[in-house]
């Protein structure tokens, strides 16, 4: 089960990452189109469609990789404060409350878009009316059911974990990856130091305020903060 | 249940549903999927909630919205300003730029807390990332402080308050998210921030100054002997090579946006591309920090959009149900005068500020609030920088005060976390000077669109 988790994982990171190159394409093709613009005065027929399909392309298939590095942000505020096994039943029973179902729409009423999209122009596909060079456009809505079916995979993977978890008691490793740098930076200080001062103090601060006078909370929370930042990160 | 008392319901679920931890973009599409089924039954004509009226109807819901959000316009330029803000961050740029300030302005009552404050403000207007912020400066420039024998709360308190900046001096990607919320145009937004953007940094620079002035065992001043002998070519060297380059940067892209010779995402892949050729000159462009700033990049506009795509759906969902009508309803029987309601609205996003963080707050909250602006006849746009600046308070008021979080976190271990807390106080008091101040001349937002676009809006609240 555990090779299962880890190889859908590896495909959805794989997907993700080589979709982010997308930003670079939109750099570089839309610095292209104001030099040629401004300068030469010969506009492209193409950036503008460049720009936003990347754009949709970039986010819609990193979904399921963001889902597998728990990057989509959470209000954590009642969570960081249960031990993992609670946290991993309540977010197991979510998933197939809330999750699986949008995602099973979002793959089913996808395919029928793209199907009628296919369809078009005797079956050569739809071709964009907004953009004059007349980019095909079926391929881009392609990717609804696409990344649909990737977060669908990927909920598999974090139900796989929130059982895991009720069984062992704490969160598993997640692969490692690039991380914020004030992510970073806040780990390296802590193995420096031994021991997750931040959260201490923030406990001790929490003590004082009489919001945590509960022994077993505390250290689920410092438990919850070292084992694997299940905290969510946080958005700028 | 009628309707509307089941919008409310779903309203509620929510906010439970998000207490408890699970990611907000999915709890929005699966609340949205759910109630938007109920939502289109119709039980005089169809005999379950599974008819293939009730689908129709909620599958083109789903994908126009999907789709609106995969091909709008304003969102695009997110990932551009992301990957031009990872990129700067990485540029090694923050150290000698924090150098360059300190030297520049070591006449001044509080040096180091002034150039803090000044680096703070320009590093994080170019990336616009709190927490990189505040942990580059909490290593670099808090250490030097403390050893200058500032006062810990002062010195805390500049850091935290000045990274927050970053989220509404213009450029910035939090009005871009307000403008794709809202349907205020980007440009007017940008236009309407910068003023009240640098009233704001000019209160906290001048409460630094002030009170390094007044009482001056806050912020001791450098002693003769210690102060290095740096000639004037010297200083005009650091500068030019370190503030200068960041300061046009910034200003290329905001003018290119405010003078409408490009787009907002144009402008953004122009800012991206200076970016990594400032990353170059700097000797700072590796392989590595490239696939960092992409990887980053790509996660992190993922968690925005995927909210937008839930938020959306959600948002609609609530209309055809008819709890927008019912809010509205309910806050017009209240009988209040525009004043108050205005007062009230930002009273409720600063306390929705404490347990969440702003990309939640504008994305889901405001929303609710923005066909009350309407009809109290406020200017989405000045409601939009009120809110900004109210926003700020949103990484600096415990429990979820993640800029002293981040600051505890590099900090020397006797630094203790009250002491953080106390030197933002200040600071928060100045924010709300700021919104009073707003609130008084709201030329201050709305002169700059005014003038330039000929903005017809309603007006201020006057």
């Amino acid at each position: 089960m555990h090779s299962f988790l880890m190889s859908i994982d590896k495909l959805n990171a794989w997907v993700g990452k080589a979709f982010a190159w997308c930003v670079l394409v939109m750099t570089f093709g839309v610095s292209y189109e104001i030099i040629v613009r401004k300068l030469f005065n010969a506009p492209t027929a193409w950036a503008f469609d460049i720009s936003y399909i990347m754009y949709g392309a970039l986010f819609m298939m990193a979904g399921a990789y963001t889902l597998s590095r728990n990057g989509h942000v959470r209000g954590d505020v009642l969570y960081r404060l249960w031990p993992p096994r609670v946290q991993a039943l309540v977010e197991c029973v979510l998933y197939f409350v809330l999750f699986f179902p949008g995602i099973i729409a979002l793959i089913i009423v996808g395919f029928n878009y793209a199907h009628q999209s296919w369809g078009f122009n005797m079956g050569t596909g739809e071709v964009s009316i907004q953009s004059p060079a007349g980019v095909p456009i079926s391929q881009f809505k392609t990717l609804i059911p696409v990344a649909a079916t990737l977060l669908f995979l990927q909920g598999i993977a974090e139900v796989i974990r929130c059982i895991e978890t009720m069984r062992t008691g704490r969160w598993p490793e997640r692969l490692h990856d690039v991380e914020e740098l004030e992510t970073m930076l806040l780990h390296e200080q802590q193995d420096t130091e031994g021991l997750s001062n931040e959260m201490q103090d923030v406990e001790e601060w929490e003590e004082r305020q009489g919001w945590n006078d509960d022994d077993d909370s505390s250290k689920a929370q410092r438990g919850s903060d070292n084992g694997d930042d299940r905290g969510g990160s946080a958005p700028r | 249940m009628t309707d509307p008392q089941v919008a409310v319901l779903m309203l509620g679920m929510f906010i439970f549903v998000i207490m408890l931890g699970f990611p907000i973009c999915f709890t929005l599409m699966g609340m949205g999927v759910i109630f938007g089924m109920y939502a289109f039954y119709d039980p005089s004509y169809m005999t379950s909630i599974f008819d293939p009226g009730v689908w129709g109807r909620l599958s083109f819901l789903i994908t126009s919205k999907t789709f609106e959000v995969m091909s709008s316009d304003v969102l695009t330029a997110i990932p551009l300003f992301l990957f031009m803000g990872y990129i700067v961050e990485r540029a090694n740029i923050v150290a000698r730029l924090f150098y360059s300030i300190q030297i520049a302005a070591r006449v001044l009552p509080g040096s180091m807390a002034v150039a803090a404050l000044a680096t703070c403000a320009l590093f994080a207007t170019a990336t616009g990332i709190i927490g990189a912020v505040v942990t580059l400066m909490g290593l670099l420039a808090f250490p030097a402080m403390l050893k200058a024998r500032y006062d810990t709360s002062f010195a805390a308190g500049v850091i935290c308050a000045g990274g927050c900046l970053g989220i509404l001096i213009p450029p910035s990607i939090m009005l871009i998210v307000y403008a794709a919320a809202s349907g205020v145009s980007i440009v007017q937004l940008y236009a309407g921030a910068l003023f009240p953007g640098f009233l704001l940094a000019g209160l906290y620079m001048l409460y630094v100054i002030g009170r390094a002035w007044l009482n001056p065992k806050l912020a001791p001043r450098i002693p003769k002997e210690e102060i290095e002998d740096v000639s004037t070519g010297q200083i005009l060297f650091l500068v030019v090579t370190s503030f200068v380059p960041l300061a046009v940067l910034i200003m290329a892209v905001l003018g290119a946006i405010l003078f409408g010779w490009a787009s907002p995402s144009e402008a953004a892949s122009a800012g991206a591309l200076g970016g990594l050729i400032l990353a170059v000159c700097y000797r700072a462009l590796t392989w590595n920090r490239l696939r960092e700033s992409v990887y980053l990049t790509v996660r992190t506009s993922a968690m925005v959009c995927w909210m937008f795509v839930g938020s959306w759906l959600f948002s609609s969902v609530f209309s055809v149900l008819g709890g927008d009508q019912l809010i509205q309803d309910f806050v017009i029987g209240l009988n209040l005068s525009p004043i108050m309601f205005l007062i009230i609205a930002q009273i409720i996003i600063f306390l929705l500020g404490w347990p969440l963080e702003w990309s939640e707050i504008i994305i889901i909250f405001v929303p609710i609030f923005l066909p009350l602006v309407k009809f109290f006849e406020i200017d989405p746009l000045f409601f939009g920088i009120l809110v900004a600046l109210n926003l700020q308070t949103s990484f600096l008021t415990p429990p979820m005060a993640m800029a002293a979080y981040y600051l505890k976190g590099v900090a020397p271990p006797h630094v203790q976390l009250m002491e953080i807390f106390k030197g933002v106080m200040p600071f928060l008091a100045m924010v709300l000077i700021a919104m009073v101040t707003m609130y008084v001349f709201p030329e201050i937002a709305l002169w700059l669109p005014e003038t330039v676009y000929q903005r017809q809006g309603p007006g201020g609240p006057a």
